[in-house]
């Protein structure tokens, strides 16, 4: 039978959503770091292009003014006047770094270094091999060529960019590459659900029909009591199949609105479990008002099924349920088990199981989940381990 | 004689006036055809800084010699070297200290 992937499978489950996020965000960060580097490695390698490009121009400047110093060397004190040239700016500074005159617009200087830029202003320093007027350094400033740093940061973000959205793409084929082997085993669980589901219809109508119709009034103690576990056997399979039913087939189906009487349908679903709940000497403690929702039927009969079942299924024997109904709240409550306060944000997950003593594929609580979004009602679990299990549907 | 007494008292106050560079540095110097302001020119050529050039000048004047003078080999060849300084180390910073600050290029630049 070909069965395609159905909605629930192609919606990525928590935990495929928290690897996929952590695998992402890692990968991103990495991507991040890799671009950021190789930005800095770019930015830099444009610097240096510009600085061996300027070198020139400026050892040309740093010459003709050497010359000048020369002359004004050796008709000093007679002449005075430092020379000035409209192309560049210059200092004179001796070899203990005192400012023997400067006429630059930015006196922060790097001795230690060639070339550098320094406040909008480069700055070339030259060692001078004669010391004119006790000159060691000669320091020309011309103002930063700007015209490198647009392009580089143009080309850092233009490349930055497309190279981030194309790693990210990559990222996305690599993460759903990850997943697939996951996904492909949930598909294959799917497969084989709705496969067998569909063989169990006709079987169990049979049986669940047959135990209504037969008299218990004149049946033996004993054939009642084998005759109720059977019963109870039967809604328990017929439960599952339900939500089976509800998985494969109708989720996808059209939304049935009608006026529902919450309080009279409760009370309808836990004549149907009271067998199942008798067998555990289970109590139902009872807190309901009238109350109406506008909803499909049987999604909400869904809901309360599941939510019953469960707490019927991990209650301790003798152990009690209590469900407290109030316009816009509902509360069903058991005294059992309880959920480990990690796990609990995992319960809603497809085959997703806390407790292996009871049967079931662990679709419950995520048909409920599912169910509850439809119709934006939300639901709060309080659990405590070997105390029990509060949910609370407020809508 | 009261002329003359007026006379040797003037003298000795011109005297006391000099200070210790005037005194020890220029009489001799000021035979020279390169005068104390081109020499400094020549150290600064040589030294830089002021620590340095003081420091080569008073080396210079303590051990007199050839291979360590700044000037010219056909100065030297036409005037010879200096003699050793008599002064006293500190007289020689406080003589070097005025002709750095007589000749220094600091300020001096417009």
């Amino acid at each position: 039978m070909l069965v395609s992937k159905n909605r629930a499978t192609n919606s990525l489950l928590k935990s495929e959503k928290k690897s996929l996020l952590r695998f992402l965000a890692l990968y991103t960060a990495l991507v991040t770091l890799l671009i950021i580097l190789l930005s800095i490695f770019y930015y830099q390698s444009q610097e240096k292009l510009m600085f061996s490009n300027q070198r020139a121009e400026l050892a040309q400047y740093a010459y003709i003014q050497t010359k000048r110093l020369k002359v004004l060397h050796y008709f000093f004190p007679e002449r005075t006047t430092y020379p000035r040239d409209p192309r560049f700016k210059s200092a004179i500074y001796d070899i203990e770094y005192k400012k023997i005159f400067s006429v630059l617009e930015n006196e922060d200087i790097h001795f230690d270094k060639d070339i550098y830029i320094t406040h909008k202003y480069l700055h070339f320093v030259k060692l001078l091999d004669t010391y004119y007027l006790g000159s060691k350094y000669l320091i020309i400033e011309i103002p930063e060529d700007t015209v490198w740093k647009k392009e580089a940061w143009k080309q850092i973000v233009i490349g930055g960019v497309s190279s981030l959205i194309l790693f990210m793409i990559f990222g996305l084929i690599l993460a759903r590459l990850f997943l697939k082997p996951m996904r492909d085993s949930i598909v294959l669980l799917d497969r084989f659900i709705k496969d067998t589901t569909h063989e169990l219809n006709t079987p169990l109508s049979s049986i669940l029909t047959n135990i209504e119709m037969m008299d218990t009034a004149i049946m033996a103690e004993k054939n009642r009591k084998k005759l109720n576990r059977i019963n109870i056997a039967a809604k328990t399979v017929s439960q599952l199949y339900r939500d089976l039913t509800y998985l494969t087939l109708e989720q996808g189906q059209k939304d049935h609105k009608e006026e529902i009487e919450l309080q009279g349908l409760i009370r309808d679903r836990i004549e149907y479990f009271t067998a199942l709940a008798n067998s555990k000497r289970l109590a139902f403690k009872l807190d309901m008002e009238n109350v109406i929702i506008h909803a499909d039927k049987q999604k909400i009969t869904r809901v309360i099924d599941n939510l019953i079942s469960n707490a019927i299924k991990y209650n301790k024997r003798g152990g009690s349920i209590g469900i407290k109904l109030r316009i816009g709240v509902m509360e069903i409550t058991d005294t059992g088990v309880g959920i480990e306060e990690e796990k609990i944000p995992f319960i809603f997950d497809r085959y997703m199981r806390f407790n292996q003593s009871e049967g079931g594929f662990g679709v419950g609580l995520s048909i409920v989940k599912k169910i509850l979004d439809e119709y934006q009602i939300r639901i709060e679990v309080y659990s405590k381990i070997n105390e029990g299990t509060r949910m609370v549907l407020r809508w | 004689m009261v002329k003359k007494i007026i006379v040797l008292m003037i003298l000795i106050s011109a005297l006391s006036a000099e200070n210790i560079y005037e005194r020890n540095c220029i009489p001799c110097h000021k035979h020279l055809p390169t005068s104390l302001q081109q020499m400094f020119k020549e150290y600064l050529l040589v030294y830089s800084g002021e620590q340095n050039v003081k420091a080569g000048i008073k080396h210079y004047l303590k051990y007199p010699n050839r291979s360590i003078s700044v000037m010219s080999e056909l100065f030297i060849d036409n005037f010879g070297i200096k003699k050793k300084t008599m002064l006293s180390p500190e007289e020689l910073d406080e003589a070097v200290n005025i002709y750095w600050e007589k000749f220094k290029v600091f300020n001096k630049l417009k």
